[in-house]
């Protein structure tokens, strides 16, 4: 039976999605807080939520390499 | 028989289309992140797409359940036939009554049924059936499901925001999940169409090498992959709209946050499942994700008899799909006239599903969204129904 590769599967499975979701999760808060009124958040926190978005699209690209067989052969 | 078996294999491939657009787009959908027609869309596409990416043919037909090759049993066409009897049988049965069930495993129970009536018992290798189909059957949704269970408390964590002086809620402003829905259920997507179209490839392949037709060892001609991935295209086109209810409204409902951390957990668990050796049905890894995801945000509930059902669903499929494939393959054995009676009676089959789901489409008509999920919800309604929903969510979320 394949315990090894099961466990292994789960934990990745974790890693990424886990990953990817804070990425993304801190990205929309980032922006959130940058597009508050009221208070005047400072510039770098819009930079900041878009380079978590650019990670996230890093991911995206990384599936996709994934699933197209040309890449991973 | 050849014909015969190449026509079963595209409508099984078609089937399997419209059955999993919902792994992929229910989410989006039900949050109201893409409108429902331009979601089958983007799903035909990519999984036309995905098929014409991928066309390297497995070397078996079933993947070793049954004991196929040179020291083995051979898998003659009469097998496939009947197997992909049972297989479409199945697949039309759980779609009428909305629940989301793996292609692939009714493929397997049709196979293995049609092996034992048509061969014998020791044709089936039981413990990659184990390792193959029951296990993976548990743990797909186990770890789907606890991995968006953690995604979705994070997400909720991470974006709730409250004013530090008065510590009353701010605008949370989670619309920015919606965005990032697209790309990951597209990714799924595409994934699938990479996946399934190729294990129709395989069988027709498979089947004009055993009928002589072809070189043993070719991949598969053009024309087959063309078609294959047609077929499959078109069936996601057509949706499966009974089991995108069903994913997309009937076990939990879903936010965008919520549907966003559902569709990475499914991603992720399909890419790394089918690159580090466990294989994991697609349907069970996007239905695991969305019960994990409505666990793990507060005020929502998981409809658990509607998980119940899907899991009686997944428990049937193997013996259901097999006594088909089974009473198929005697049939076939009596000779032409079997074929005959078989092809007859499963193409009536399919057509009184189809005439049935077209009844409670009609019937269901004046009833409004209130109704319980897996009833057929026409197209328009379906439409205004994610439009008023993906409203009310963007004023929820100006409330909050």
């Amino acid at each position: 039976m394949k315990w090894l590769e099961l466990l292994t599967v789960g934990g990745a499975t974790l890693v990424s999605a886990v990953t990817v979701v804070v990425l993304y999760s801190l990205g929309v808060r980032l922006t959130a807080i940058a597009g508050d009124q009221r208070t005047t958040a400072p510039g770098w926190l819009r930079s900041l939520a878009y380079t978590c978005f650019a990670v996230c699209s890093l991911a995206v690209l990384f599936g996709l390499y994934l699933i197209i067989p040309y890449f991973s052969g | 028989m050849v014909a015969l078996v190449i026509a079963l294999a595209l409508f099984f491939d078609f089937t399997n289309g419209f059955h999993d657009t919902a792994n992929a787009m229910a989410t989006p959908i039900a949050t109201g992140a893409i409108k429902p027609k331009t979601a089958v869309t983007l799903a035909a596409i990519l999984n036309l797409v995905g098929a014409f990416l991928s066309t390297e043919v497995a070397k078996t037909v079933s993947g070793g359940i049954i004991r196929e090759g040179s020291d083995g049993v051979q898998i003659t066409p009469d097998i496939i036939f009947a197997g992909l009897m049972g297989a479409i049988l199945w697949n039309m049965i759980t779609w009428l009554k909305g629940l989301p069930s793996s292609s692939s495993h009714a493929l397997f129970g049709g196979l293995i049924g049609a092996a034992i009536a048509g061969i014998g018992f020791n044709s089936v290798n039981l413990e990659t059936l184990l390792q193959k189909v029951i296990l993976p059957a548990v743990f797909a949704p186990l770890i789907a499901g606890i991995v968006a269970y953690v995604c979705t408390r994070l997400a909720y964590a991470l974006t709730s925001r409250h004013d530090p002086e008065t510590g009353s809620k701010l605008t949370q402003k989670r619309g920015g999940f919606r965005t990032g829905q697209i790309f990951t259920s597209s990714l799924v997507a595409l994934a699938h169409g990479t996946n399934d179209a190729q294990k129709t490839m395989g069988i027709i392949t498979l089947v004009l090498i055993a009928a002589g037709s072809q070189r043993p060892g070719s991949g598969p001609q053009i024309w087959v992959i063309a078609s294959c991935a047609l077929a499959i295209a078109v069936g996601t086109y057509a949706g499966g709209w009974r089991i995108i209810r069903t994913m997309g409204a009937g076990l939990t409902e879903v936010k965008p946050a919520q549907g966003f951390a559902a569709e990475t957990s499914t991603a992720s668990a399909i890419l790394a499942s089918s690159h580090l050796g466990f294989a994991l049905s697609t349907t069970q890894v996007a239905s695991g994700s969305v019960i994990g995801s409505g666990m793990g945000r507060k005020g929502t509930s998981v409809r658990w008899g509607m998980v119940g059902k899907i899991a009686l669903g997944w428990l049937f499929t193997l013996p259901a799909a097999g006594i088909v494939g089974a009473l198929t393959a005697l049939l076939v054995k009596t000779g032409v006239v079997g074929v005959v009676i078989a092809a007859v009676a499963g193409t009536g089959a399919v057509l009184y599903m189809f005439l049935v789901s077209r009844k409670s489409q009609v019937g269901h008509h004046n009833a409004v969204e209130v109704e319980e999920a897996g009833q057929a919800v026409r197209f328009a309604k379906k439409k205004a129904l994610a439009r008023a929903r993906a409203k009310a969510n963007e004023s929820k979320d100006t409330q909050r």
